[in-house]
């Protein structure tokens, strides 16, 4: 077969170059965002940091290519390289197959967030009055992202029981399912980034308070990749689980209910930190560990306050992503030799 | 090419197969969890060299599936292991990873991609594919439409259309109309005669004479002979 479609010194000076392109690209345009942050000077420091581990192992890498050596990077490229035709198929099939009878098709995916708020700002706008400033782009974001991560882990869970005869009659590394569950249904997550944009442009123009979009945008990229990198972790988790108990479906949605009321998407989370009772105290300490927490803030100071968020947010939601990525590839890897003898 | 050395399969059955948290806290509670334990292959070896064909016999349930499926990777053998040298076509099932919402054309790329072709080698032989599933213009359709002679015919030209190194066939051979057989007949005596290594599972004696030049016979999991294809369907008959 084929080897070398890709070549690894492209690749790395590829990933590379991106890399650089886009931090400078931030430091510069946002610059101003930037130090008005609690990063400051950091940021750079950080980027700088960064790009030099980063150098330092695709040398590793390389070097590695050349002697041979195996390491778990280069296994990954050429994992990837050998089965990028079946994860794009896969993506594709999925994406295609949500919008395949409706009339208005991919526009759903805007019209869906757009409904869902209007809904929702009429309910709490008039039911319940929080004080918080731009409330109606504060909730948006934070549905906008919630119900990307719950679309996500929904596909993801049945990725494996939903491909049974797929898997029990060829051999695909079978982590390729919950990982194009999760990246076809974040398409939508995407493109739902447009219409959140949109509304919030809108609401700026109209507004006296002054909510504008500022460079600070160029980091929602980080914001989702991260987002979506839990979310594979929460996809191995959930669909080896799944092929074990098929209760973990019902399980699931009652978890993921609870999960979103844990997480200030609706309310403001000062109406937390005011209260005095022990629930409130308890509540508060639960959604400073809850990571969508952290997403969640992390997007809406950026449209909201339209400046990068602190270093330490970064932080948290990198060790989220990759700590939950870990995890769930661990219980995957474990479990995954048993999953033909369940389904 | 392929060896299979020492390969065991032990499949565990619990008396009722338990698939909630529920019952498994409650069936362990009272001490219930049983398991049968169900040996489907035991210390099986045999070794395939290239460009053999080589026949799989047995009763029902003698573990001829189950080797097929360790020997394409699909399962992994509870001890022993299986070495193989190129690339694998396990035609188990044919059309197992057909998407029914989705069109005739999209799913020669879809089921193409899970077989394992490239992009552009599919793109180079969709003609080839389209003209010898004789659908014409319905491989536009979503194939939910398709008669299921239609889905085979489409099936077996996507699974084909390769020259694997190796081949492997559960049953398959009879599909579409009398003409289609004919035609999808001569296409694998044409994939057997082309240097590809072939295992080939089988109930019918006639077809295993015709093509095969060794057979392996399974009886109760284990290899009961092992031999040229005269001497164990000779045997086998009796």
């Amino acid at each position: 077969m084929k080897r070398n479609k890709y070549d690894l010194k492209k690749i790395c000076a590829g990933v590379f170059g991106f890399c650089l392109i886009y931090g400078i690209l931030i430091i510069l345009i946002a610059w101003k965002q930037i130090q008005a942050s609690q990063i400051g000077r950091g940021a750079v420091y950080g980027f700088v940091l960064l790009m030099v581990i980063l150098a330092g192992y695709m040398m590793h890498l390389l070097q590695c290519d050349k002697t041979g050596k195996p390491s778990k990077g280069l296994y990954l490229i050429h994992t990837v390289e050998k089965y990028q035709f079946l994860i794009e198929q896969l993506v594709s099939r999925d994406f295609k197959i949500k919008y395949k009878r409706s009339v208005l098709g991919v526009f759903w995916s805007f019209l869906n967030p757009l409904l869902m708020m209007v809904v929702q700002y009429m309910v709490f706008s008039n039911l319940m009055r929080f004080q918080q400033d731009h409330y109606s782009i504060y909730l948006l974001t934070g549905i906008v992202m919630f119900s990307g991560f719950n679309d996500c882990c929904n596909q993801a869970l049945r990725a494996i029981i939903g491909n049974a005869s797929l898997i029990t009659k060829v051999y695909v590394p079978k982590y390729i399912y919950p990982i194009t569950k999760v990246l076809s249904a974040s398409i939508n997550l995407v493109l739902s980034m447009v219409p959140l944009l949109l509304v919030t442009l809108i609401y700026g123009l109209g507004n006296a308070d002054h909510l504008y979009l500022t460079w600070a945008v160029l980091l929602i990229p980080i914001a989702l990749v991260l987002l979506i990198i839990f979310t594979i972790g929460m996809g191995f988790l959930l669909s080896s689980l799944m092929v074990f108990f098929h209760d973990v479906e019902f399980l699931w949605g009652v978890l993921s209910t609870m999960w979103m009321y844990a997480t200030p998407i609706i309310y403001p989370i000062s109406i937390l930190e005011g209260a005095d009772n022990l629930l409130s105290k308890v509540t508060l300490k639960v959604i400073r560990v809850n990571p969508l927490y952290h997403y969640i803030e992390f997007m809406r100071s950026i449209i909201i306050s339209g400046c990068s968020p602190a270093l330490r947010e970064y932080v948290i939601c990198a060790a989220w992503s990759f700590g939950m990525l870990a995890f769930g590839a661990f219980v995957f890897k474990k479990t995954q030799d048993k999953f033909i003898l369940y389904i | 090419m392929i060896q299979v050395q020492d390969v065991s399969m032990r499949f565990k059955m619990s008396n009722d197969k338990i698939t909630s948290i529920k019952e498994l806290v409650t069936q362990t509670l009272r001490g219930k969890v049983q398991y049968n334990e169900f040996w489907a292959l035991h210390d099986v070896n045999f070794e395939v060299k290239k460009g053999e064909v080589i026949g799989i016999i047995g009763r029902n349930g003698a573990g001829k599936s189950t080797i097929l499926k360790i020997i394409s990777g699909i399962m992994k053998p509870t001890t022993g292991n299986v070495v193989r040298y190129g690339n694998i076509v396990p035609m188990l099932e044919l059309g197992s990873g057909f998407d029914y919402d989705l069109t005739g054309r999209e799913n020669i790329f879809l089921n193409g991609a899970i077989l394992g072709y490239s992009k552009e080698f599919l793109y180079e032989k969709y003609d080839e594919i389209l003209a010898f599933s004789e659908l014409g213009d319905f491989i536009h359709m979503p194939i939910r439409n398709y008669s299921s002679g239609m889905l085979m015919r489409l099936a077996f030209s996507i699974a084909t259309v390769v020259n694997p190194e190796i081949l492997i066939v559960d049953e398959i051979l009879s599909v579409g109309d009398e003409n289609f057989q004919e035609k999808s007949h001569a296409r694998m005596l044409e994939l057997m005669s082309g240097g590809t290594t072939v295992l080939f599972v089988s109930h019918s004696l006639k077809q295993i004479r015709e093509m095969c030049n060794r057979v392996v016979w399974l009886d109760g999991g284990t290899v009961r002979m092992f031999d040229d294809v005269e001497t164990v369907c000779d045997a086998y008959k009796l």
